[in-house]
């Protein structure tokens, strides 16, 4: 017990909780922007899987992990163009075809990494992307090495929290947009462009979701496998439920999972007596009761999940 | 006064339908010009021409003398022409200073540069006399409130013709004279205003001039000073105007439902009801008026059990009711043709044969066991029989009611709530949406229940359906009840004040 | 009118299935293979031999117990996605049963089993139904926490408690459901499965119960003001949606799997849901595809086998089968689309007023 108060520990599963919030949190925002735009996309884990096998691939090939994020940046907004084309145009049901993405952008992960690695490898590695110390900041006693010692990608994460905030409540770009997932019919009769912005919604969404995912096999693990991301696409919209679709509330909601996560892999190792299942379960649990604590009072943005037709009659 | 704005020889086809032929319009600067017609008459095409999100299919428009083409919603803003729609296009979520500035640009920077901006505004809903809370949160504000709000909206676009939709449908009686009050402003700084109504009293008091439109052509166009209401009537209806032919019930033996002092969310003005204390007897068809949002939504839910009061006591057939549920009213012969069909009425993507059925599943006519095995066919016959004597037009019975027109949607429920012989009918805006002759039957079958013993409990924001069809009318105002008076010779004038909260 | 929709939603998974296939085989050419040959693998995987057609039934019974389970939560307007977790602690409860209970006659114990797994999947709906029911609660999210902490519950029983030996599995169970064509691992299961789906088709469109849960899921503003029990409805398409994928389970357990392992129901859950949205939502039509879907399954591991091809090939042909399917679905509802159809059919079709 007294491991747990020892300050090295106790940084340690901080540092941990920074890191293992991070996916999290983008994928969360990369949710936020569609939902203001009234796109429910369940299909996170989905875009996240690719995001992650793309980031991986060009990592390996070409050595360099920054390439990785950016590649799983333009293949997470590709899958999602064609969420978005199905959704926005042909007016599927979201949630319907959040699952569908959920099922077909996995299989072509798989798909490219068994032709590109052959069918039986496994744990091909990769050059992971070094941390970059924040200069002065990083020297920072206790605090220093939790918060400024990360891959820029975590500094990237975190600094889109409040560049979302300033987006979504100071910028005139950021009203109309709102207004888009508010009341869209509204918004179209005062000339704001809805489809335009909802498309504009989802690459921003893909593109996000796809870093999220790039980042866990280049900055977090260095293999592959087809379970990497483990649910984390849910978990995301969980926490934007729990941070009530504010840009604040989902950091600290992904903070709160980075946290039990980093917990959960600590008390693994320390009590070896406690089977491990039983502690990985911890981060699903702890989102369970923290939704069913928080109940659902504001159900989000008025006109969220509803398809959208410019109507002439 | 020179000419703003001339609309010549607008005709707009949708499909076979003309919905506007031939329409001519000419408004002056400065003048307030009434469109008058009924629900069909063509008012809507028009205007929804005028503002880009209709083409026309033939004619012209001119502005300030010159023809211009209206091809999108943000050509009608840029052209000074700015819309108030009877349904309000405000993002609840948003306050009244965001919505204000929506969709708008007046500066090149990304940052809404809010303390410069807000004083623009407050400025000019001085100017006009536009009381508003601008930091306040649509849901926050009242009914009229929020209308200010949307003419605020369209001065700020720079409107210089303003169309305001059946703007009073929605406002207590004070509401409208302080409506009235920022008309006169704005005509007085050199503003149009098209005033869409068929109320007579208000477009008599506010009006310069008045169009009539009937059947989508242009019947004549008045100066108000030259007419007077029956003349507008007649030639707005095209026929005389016939008074109620149905007879009055003067006196009731027994009450089918009471309700003593009854609280529902009572602090709430507009959705809420507040010691309510009524009975509908048996065999009288109790009205009640008032406008839309005084608690009538609720008061209607109470009587069918979807609601429960917070504190009061209902008796259906003299028992307390102790549990409420849709299923306990149904069970006790209570019928609800309720507020919106599509919602609550009708499951659309079901058939007209399953709707018509939906509350008779477990009976034997329709199954065996209760319910364990659907008697497919008889369920059919059934719907024939009903679409035979209630007039329903579907091309088959297997059609899915979603397809079909109000009025045959709203007779598919009259038929379910009616059949039964319900000894307690409660009808919430029955003829809602429907066209004359559809209207007629809905009323005739109303009385018709009546007089078999049937309790109706009708509740209309349709004025004149009150007078023509309630033995008793009771008002509800802000969730009270402030009157009831006697169906047969209404005293008109003490109901209507009634019904925007000047008791005397 | 009901004739042509009929046909259309019969057309669009056909025509989806099609326009797989041909990606498909543009894919597979596209990486050096022949798209004949590795076809006529899959063919001869799924239909060569009497032992393979087996196979293709025995993978068929899960998937159409999973589809079963889909496709009834949606058709109640439930979403149930955690029919993955519900389906493995069927298989739990039934492990235990009969791994624990073998001094009970064996036909009685394998009914007790199945019926503790049907429970079990059942009780474990519930808990996303009750949130949804009291807290508001998306069910979607919830479900599929819950699946994670099924396997990974899962996990803990056979590699710790219910440990038979030193593997991480279970010992196996004492009942099996016995097979019904020899020389294939056919086994009773998917006569259950079949039995259910004639009986779930009864109900859902026989009944006044399937009727009123079928109203809930079209509207339930609805259904509640005509005096349908919202509540009650709700939970019990979570219940039975629950049990289903349960019974699932427990018949994969005791009729090819006989004990639990690792790996152990992965991917049937979300496979259901699939399967549910291209058989569009009906029972029969969960079957067929549940028996594509078999067969596409069966048939990929010996075209890997005997080309090289992978077998994620058919994963992508299986997601783009609903990629495709949904998306056509929505394409023929869109009103343009069906004003489209209309003009079409000179039949006089217009609604009258």
């Amino acid at each position: 017990m007294g491991a747990f108060l020892n300050v090295n520990f106790i940084q340690d599963l901080l540092l941990s909780m920074v890191r293992m919030a991070t996916p999290i949190l983008i994928v969360a925002l990369a949710e936020l922007y569609s939902e203001r735009a009234g796109l429910v996309n369940i299909g996170l884990d989905g875009i996240m899987a690719f995001g992650s096998l793309v980031g991986f691939l060009t990592c390996y090939i070409t050595g360099d992990p920054y390439l990785g994020i950016l590649a799983g940046a333009i293949g997470g907004v590709l899958i999602n163009m064609v969420y978005a084309f199905c959704t926005i145009t042909l007016g599927a049901e979201q949630i319907v075809y959040g699952m569908a993405i959920n099922i077909f952008a996995p299989a072509i992960a798989s798909f490219i990494y068994k032709i590109y690695f052959g069918i039986n490898s496994s744990l091909i590695t990769n050059t992971l992307m070094s941390a970059v110390p924040i200069p002065l900041l990083s020297k920072i006693p206790f605090l220093g090495n939790i918060l400024f010692n990360h891959t820029p990608i975590v500094y990237f994460a975190y600094l889109l929290v409040p560049i979302t905030y300033v987006f979504f409540n100071k910028t005139k770009a950021g009203l109309n947009f709102k207004a888009v997932g508010e009341f869209p019919k509204a918004a179209e009769s005062l000339g704001i462009n809805v489809i335009a912005k909802k498309y504009l919604a989802s690459i921003i969404c893909g593109a996000l979701a796809g870093i999220g995912g790039a980042y866990l096999t280049t900055c977090y693990i260095s293999t592959y496998s087809d379970g990497v991301v483990s649910g984390r696409g849910f978990i995301a919209l969980s926490a934007v439920i729990f941070g009530r679709w504010m840009p604040g509330g989902v950091l600290l909601a992904a903070l709160l999972f980075g946290f039990t996560d980093a917990l959960q892999l600590r008390m693994q190792v320390m009590s070896s007596g406690t089977p491990y299942q039983l502690l990985a379960m911890i981060p699903y649990i702890c989102t369970l009761f923290v939704l069913a604590f928080f109940g659902i009072k504001k159900a989000g943005p008025k006109a969220n999940g509803k398809p959208y037709f410019k109507e002439e009659r | 006064m020179k000419e703003i704005l001339r609309m010549e020889d607008i005709t707009k086809k949708f499909g076979e339908v003309y919905a506007n032929q031939d329409i001519n319009l000419t408004i002056m600067e400065g003048e307030v010009h009434t469109l008058l017609g009924e629900n069909g008459a063509g008012k809507s095409t028009l205007m929804n021409i005028l503002i880009g999100l209709y083409q026309p299919s033939k004619g012209n428009i001119y502005l300030k003398g010159e023809k211009v083409k209206i091809d999108s919603p943000s050509k009608a803003v840029k052209l000074g022409i700015g819309m108030v729609h009877q349904h309000f296009m405000l993002v609840e979520a948003m306050t009244v200073f965001e919505n204000i500035i929506l969709g708008t640009s007046k500066d090149k920077s990304i940052f809404i540069k809010k303390d410069a901006i807000k004083k623009g505004i407050i400025d000019l809903a001085n100017k006009y006399g536009l009381d508003i809370e601008i930091d306040k949160e649509i849901t926050e504000i009242s009914v009229g409130a929020q209308q200010r709000v949307e003419i605020l909206k369209a001065l700020y676009r720079g409107a210089e013709v303003l169309i305001l939709d059946e703007p009073t449908a929605a406002l207590t009686e004070l509401e409208v004279e302080g409506l009235f009050q920022i008309i006169r402003k704005l005509t007085a700084e050199k503003k149009s205003v098209i005033f869409i109504s068929h109320k007579m009293r208000e477009v008599l008091e506010i009006s310069d001039q008045i169009t009539i439109l009937r059947a989508g052509k242009t019947v004549t166009t008045l100066k108000k000073d030259d007419t007077e209401a029956s003349e507008l009537a007649n030639l707005m209806i095209g026929k005389e105007l016939v008074t109620s032919e149905y007879e009055k019930v003067i006196e009731t033996k027994e009450n089918i439902i009471c309700l003593e002092h009854v609280d529902f969310n009572a602090k709430s003005k507009h959705s809420g009801i507040s010691d309510i204390t009524i009975s509908v007897g048996k065999g009288e068809i109790l009205g009640i008026a008032g406008v839309d949002g005084n608690g009538q939504s609720q008061l209607a839910q109470m009587v069918t059990g979807v609601i429960s009061p917070d504190s009061g006591t209902v008796y259906l057939n003299s028992k307390k009711i102790t549990k409420f549920s849709p299923h306990r009213f149904i069970e006790a012969s209570v019928s609800h043709i309720p507020e919106d069909r599509n919602k609550m009425g009708l499951i659309g993507n079901m058939s007209v044969k399953e709707n018509l059925a939906l509350k008779s599943l477990e009976t034997p006519a329709l199954s065996m066991g209760k319910g364990l095995f659907l008697k497919k066919k008889a369920i059919t016959n059934n719907a024939e029989t009903m679409k035979e004597k209630y007039d329903i037009r579907c091309s088959s019975v297997e059609q899915e009611t979603r397809n079909l027109s109000g009025g045959n949607q709203q007779k598919i429920i009259l038929a379910r709530e009616m059949e039964e012989n319900p000894e307690l009918l409660v009808a919430v805006h029955p003829t809602r949406g429907l066209d004359i002759g559809a209207t007629k039957y809905v009323h005739d079958k109303m009385i018709d229940s009546r007089d078999k013993g049937c309790g109706v409990l009708l509740i209309s924001a349709d004025f004149d359906e009150i007078l023509k069809l309630s033995d008793r009318i009771a008002v509800m105002f802000e969730g009270k009840l402030v009157g009831i008076y006697s169906g047969n010779n209404p005293p008109i004038k003490e109901i209507s004040l009634a019904m925007s909260g000047k008791i005397e | 009118m009901n004739i042509k929709n009929k046909l259309i939603k019969i057309l669009v998974p056909i025509v989806s299935i099609l326009f797989s296939f041909i990606i498909g085989a543009i894919l597979i050419a596209s990486i050096g293979g022949d798209p004949v040959e590795a076809f006529s693998y899959l063919l001869k995987g799924a239909f060569g031999t009497t032992s393979n057609i087996g196979e293709t039934f025995v993978k068929a019974t899960p998937l159409i117990f999973t589809g079963l389970a889909a496709t009834f939560a949606y058709k109640c307007g439930v979403f149930n996605l955690g029919a993955e977790g519900q389906f493995v602690m069927g298989a739990v409860a039934s492990v235990w049963i009969s791994t624990t209970f073998i001094s009970i006659p064996t036909p009685l114990l394998l009914v007790v089993s199945l019926t503790s797994g049907a429970i079990a999947g059942g009780l474990w709906g519930l808990i996303p139904g009750i949130l949804k029911i009291k807290r508001g609660l998306n069910e979607m999210i919830v479900s599929i926490m819950l699946n994670y902490i099924a396997v990974l519950f899962m996990g803990y029983l056979y590699s710790g408690p219910l440990r038979d030996g030193n593997l991480p599995q279970t010992a196996e169970v004492a009942v099996k459901l016995g097979r019904i064509f020899s020389g294939t691992r056919v086994h009773a299961g998917i006569l259950i499965a079949l039995v259910l789906t004639v009986i779930l088709y009864y109900f859902l469109f026989h009944t006044s119960f399937g009727f009123k849960l079928r109203a809930v899921g079209l509207n339930p503003t609805a259904a509640e003001y005509n005096g349908f029990p919202l509540k009650k409805l709700i939970l019990t398409s979570f219940v039975i949606s629950g049990a289903i994928a349960g019974l699932g389970g427990s018949v994969e357990l005791h009729g090819t799997q006989f004990r639990l392992m690792s790996g152990f129901g992965i991917g049937y859950g979300f496979d259901g849901v699939a399967i549910a949205l291209i058989g569009q939502l009906n029972p029969i039509g969960t079957v067929l595809v549940a028996y594509l879907f078999a067969v596409l399954r069966k048939g990929a591991i010996t075209m890997q086998v005997g080309t090289g091809m992978p077998t994620s090939v058919i994963d992508i042909i299986q997601a783009l089968v609903i990629v495709f399917a949904v998306a056509g679905s929505a394409l023929t509802n869109l009103p343009k689309v069906k004003q489209f159809f209309t003009n079409i059919s000179q039949k006089s079709n217009k609604e009258v007023k």
